[in-house]
């Protein structure tokens, strides 16, 4: 119980530093406003492409847009072609009913949680250990203990993050688009900012992990996002490898990448994204301990 | 309760083939304050370093309140440390920062409250708790360093280099600070300003080459028991009076200073006795200008280094 008491109070230290911190603050706010440009965008798009589309089939334009996509959304021909392009049976069936507009704010919140990840907490620990911050800690909890509350307090970040990106793009959806009511998208919108959540503990993990590897926080940096595109090369060169040397075994090493557990957290029930979520807490603990063994083997 | 607050023997630190501590022995018993003296590169960084658990030692034992060597689960909220080169974070709050340090050692919210609030006005910048650490100048940035080493009075603190950019007011606040700590709490201080160990320490330790050269009280390190520096206006030239007086003391004439030096090693009188009973034959011979005890922590330590 100490200790988690211990972990706790390096947490909100944690949080404490980031929200004074104005780079913290800058990464937070210029998410937001990419959460709110990437739905303004889409929904720009999905206007022209709804008054091209009013036009060749000379139907009356709508004032608002939504309309003409929603009825797509819902048509067979477009959820047959939707469907053979995720060739993922499962998945295709949560997220058929699902209103394009959360699919739009769930797009963006997967692809940007690495970065998000690796943004905000790449440098904090490197920067800790160059500077010596850490010693201050170090007398008063231990090493894991300080590891373990970076992370708890990344973690509640990157939460406010995904919340605030939640709030924004609900406001952009009410506003822009037709057909929904004032509080039809928060609890969805919210929804997904927590499924995003759950994959950016893994990303938050490798981020964090990395940064003990350093005493440079801009290296850290650098490394995570060097991470991330091996993360994202992985896949592809298990499946060359294991189609070369045919050795189908090697596909099984897919899931040391959080991309793995990605289409598990677009699932509507729970047992998915339960296992999902623990698969990906599992593999930011993975990357956190690997960085902390090495923090842990050398003088602070 | 246990005499000894801590030991350190046999202690070896390497940095490849540089030894930084070579079987650096030291006891520091409980209620002292020892001061560590020594050149640049002497390894007292180094050793503090070793004793907080920053440093991995090559061999050798620690044992810290008889629990042996750091461990953050055993000790923290007794053992405090003011690193040397160990920047605070500098977005943070002194007052948070502090606040938050003191609760990370276990205590609780209202005493966390408390303790800050009264080591911020004992470094005096109770009014610059809520300013970030960025906006404060170096001196003051020191003194949240010392007071995060107070908070919840820590049993063993360790200061290294603790003056270091304090302005001549602040520094002596920070001394009268330390004095009214000796004997409540164990305190083990680095500088190489040796009047500040000589005004604030109970014990001295050598330190050359990674290793504790010489350890004592400052009393027996400085002889202030048993010598006595008389400046006086001219040479004494009846030797023979004074030796009466003061049987088994010897004296010896430094002209350069106009220094008598009487050193009691054979004598069972102290200073005072001594000093009484030298005076009138002093004074029956020449003025008597200035009358110090012991040696200087300065002579003392320049003396050992010419001995090793």
């Amino acid at each position: 119980m100490k200790s988690l008491f211990r972990i706790g109070q390096v947490a909100l230290a944690e949080c404490a530093g980031a929200v004074h911190s104005r780079r913290a603050l800058v990464i937070l706010v210029l998410y937001l406003l990419s959460s709110v440009f990437c739905m303004v965008g889409t929904i720009s798009i999905l206007g022209k492409m709804e008054s091209e589309l009013a036009n060749v089939l000379q139907l009356p334009e709508s004032q608002r847009t939504g309309v003409v996509s929603v009825t797509l959304w819902k048509s067979k021909p477009f959820q047959r072609m939707v469907k053979a392009s995720l060739k993922n049976n499962l998945v295709y069936d949560d997220i058929v009913g699902r209103h394009p507009a959360e699919l739009v704010y769930a797009w963006f919140a997967f692809l940007c949680a690495p970065l998000l990840a690796v943004l905000v907490a790449g440098n904090r620990v490197a920067d800790d250990l160059r500077s010596g911050a850490v010693r201050y800690a170090l007398v008063r909890v231990t090493r894991l203990e300080w590891t373990l509350g970076k992370y708890a307090g990344q973690v509640l970040m990157v939460a406010l993050a995904l919340a605030a990106s939640a709030i924004g793009a609900w406001l952009v959806a009410m506003f822009r688009l037709s057909g929904v009511g004032m509080f039809d998208l928060l609890p969805a919108m919210f929804g997904w900012g927590f499924r995003a959540g759950l994959y950016a503990l893994a990303w938050l993990g490798l981020a964090l992990g990395v940064s003990h590897l350093t005493r440079s926080g801009s290296r850290a940096t650098a490394l995570g996002l060097m991470a991330i595109a091996a993360c994202a090369i992985w896949p592809f060169g298990l499946r060359c490898w294991a189609e070369y040397a045919e050795w189908p075994w090697l596909l099984h090493f897919d899931v040391l990448v959080p991309s793995s557990a990605e289409l598990a957290l677009w699932r509507r029930s729970f047992v998915p994204l339960f296992t999902g979520g623990v698969h990906l807490f599992t593999l930011g603990m993975c990357y956190l301990m690997l960085g902390h063994a090495v923090f842990n083997r050398r003088d602070a | 309760m246990i005499a000894v607050a801590l030991a350190t023997r046999n202690l070896v630190k390497r940095y490849g083939s540089r030894v930084a501590l070579d079987n650096c022995t030291l006891v520091v018993p409980r209620g002292a304050m020892m001061g560590l003296v020594g050149p640049n590169g002497a390894g007292k960084t180094t050793w503090m370093m070793a004793v907080a658990g920053f440093l991995r030692v090559s061999s050798g034992t620690i044992d810290l309140l008889g629990r042996g060597p750091f461990d953050a689960t055993v000790h923290s909220g007794r053992f405090a440390i003011l690193p040397q080169d160990s920047a605070l974070p500098l977005e943070a709050h002194p007052g948070d920062l502090l606040y938050r340090y003191a609760r990370m050692q276990g205590l609780s919210p209202e005493a966390a409250r408390r303790s800050t609030t009264e080591m911020l006005a004992a470094v005096n910048l109770a009014d610059r708790a809520k300013s970030s650490i960025r906006s404060l100048s170096h001196g003051m940035r020191m003194r949240v360093r010392l007071a995060q080493c107070f908070l919840g009075s820590p049993e063993v603190v360790l200061l290294d280099e603790p003056l270091n950019g304090l302005d001549p007011v602040e520094a002596d606040r920070i001394r009268q600070f330390l004095r009214r700590r000796r004997g409540r709490q164990t305190i083990i201080v680095s500088s190489h300003n040796l009047n500040d160990i000589e005004t604030l320490c109970t014990h001295v330790a050598f330190v050359e080459k990674g290793r504790v050269t010489h350890t004592s009280t400052l009393e027996a390190i400085t002889h202030a028991t048993h010598r006595v520096t008389y400046t006086l206006a001219a040479e004494p030239m009846d030797r023979a009076a004074l030796a009466a007086t003061v049987p088994g003391a010897t004296f010896v004439w430094t002209e350069a200073t106009h220094a008598l030096v009487c050193t009691l090693d054979n004598s069972n009188d102290d200073v005072g006795t001594v000093n009484r009973k030298l005076l009138p034959a002093l004074l029956a011979q020449t003025d008597v200008l200035a009358i110090s005890s012991g040696q200087t922590l300065e002579e003392a330590y320049l003396q050992s280094e010419r001995r090793n």
